[in-house]
């Protein structure tokens, strides 16, 4: 299995794409300040819905308000994370794999990721009942820690792997 | 002109050679953790200064005034600044000499020091005031400016890691 993924990454590091974005100049620094960036608006926003779901900012909103003024811009950051976060990736993928904070980083990520699946489909479901609540139920505080203890996780993480990294 | 760069060389050798200087330069583990910390701070910075600028502009939260949301998150917004401004100083003290001479990071604190300003004199106004903002052009305005500022502070401090090479 391991085997199977560093040759697949040795591959992807000889292409030209990647020799590319390794090579230029501009690419690295470029996309690597689109990435530190689009996390002022993914992070923050993550933590003022997550301040909401605690019942410490916002208290007078509805969540079910935050929620839909929130998303749009916390999927549509996210996505520029996902693609940014995977360029770097390319440019240098054999390395990048073998550090250990990457994989931590790597599955943190799931679990962040799981989280807002299991809150989405449990207490999410019955927001009906606690929208306008300042004291929120416990189900959606754990949410909100879960998620705020691993985004920084994360973020401390992908700090790690720049650090990892041999330098250029 | 030349008693404030004299002034500021010899406050970048004093923190070089203070103890917290010597002190986070001589860690291996004191600086990234540091450095974790602002960026932690920059992401809540940030976030609380985007949606209320987005708000300015009348992107979200329409429904209710400037000063309902304002008052929100501005407590985050200081905390932040606050952790920032802090963790900033200590990784500064480490390689201050270096950073004396650092474009990236004088247009940074020049940026900083007008953004700090402008939050807190021209555009806290802006938010406190809930002027209509379908017939006002100065929150829009106020929001843009903000944004440009504190764009700027990022984009400098990025750079710093580059142009210093």
């Amino acid at each position: 299995m391991s085997s199977h993924v560093v040759s697949f990454l040795q591959w992807l590091h000889n292409t030209g794409f990647s020799a590319w974005l390794r090579d230029s100049m501009w690419a690295e620094p470029i996309i690597e300040t689109i990435h530190v960036l689009t996390l002022t608006l993914f992070f923050g926003f993550a933590v003022l819905l997550d301040l909401r779901l605690l019942g410490v900012a916002l208290r007078s909103r509805r969540v079910s308000e935050v929620l839909n003024q929130l998303n749009p811009w916390l999927i549509a950051g996210f996505l520029v994370l996902i693609a940014s976060g995977t360029l770097l990736f390319c440019g240098d993928p054999v390395a990048f794999y073998s550090t250990i904070f990457f994989k931590i980083k790597m599955v943190l990520l799931l679990v962040a990721g799981l989280n807002v699946l299991v809150f989405s489909s449990t207490i999410a479901r019955k927001l009906d009942e606690w929208d306008l609540d300042s004291r929120t139920p416990a189900g959606a505080k754990i949410a909100a820690i879960v998620s705020l203890v691993f985004w920084v996780a994360i973020i401390a993480a992908g700090r790690a792997i720049a650090y990892a990294l041999p330098p250029p | 002109m030349s008693f404030l760069s004299h002034f500021l060389m010899w406050f970048c050798q004093w923190c070089d050679d203070s103890f917290f200087g010597a002190g986070v330069r001589n860690s291996v583990w004191l600086f990234p953790f540091i450095e974790i910390l602002h960026l932690i701070g920059l992401g809540v910075l940030g976030g609380t200064i985007l949606i209320l600028n987005m708000r300015l502009l009348g992107f979200r939260f329409r429904a209710e005034p400037v000063s309902e949301l304002a008052k929100d998150v501005q407590p985050w917004m200081r905390g932040s600044l606050a952790l920032m401004l802090v963790s900033g100083f200590f990784l500064f003290s480490s390689e201050s000499v270096k950073m004396y001479g650092n474009p990236g990071f004088r247009v940074k604190m020049v940026a900083l020091l007008l953004a700090i300003i402008f939050t807190f004199t021209l555009h806290r106004r802006a938010t406190i005031s809930d002027l209509d903002d379908r017939t006002q052009v100065w929150p829009k305005l106020a929001a843009v400016i903000s944004l440009a500022l504190w764009s700027t502070v990022g984009l400098a401090g990025r750079a710093i890691g580059y142009v210093g090479r």
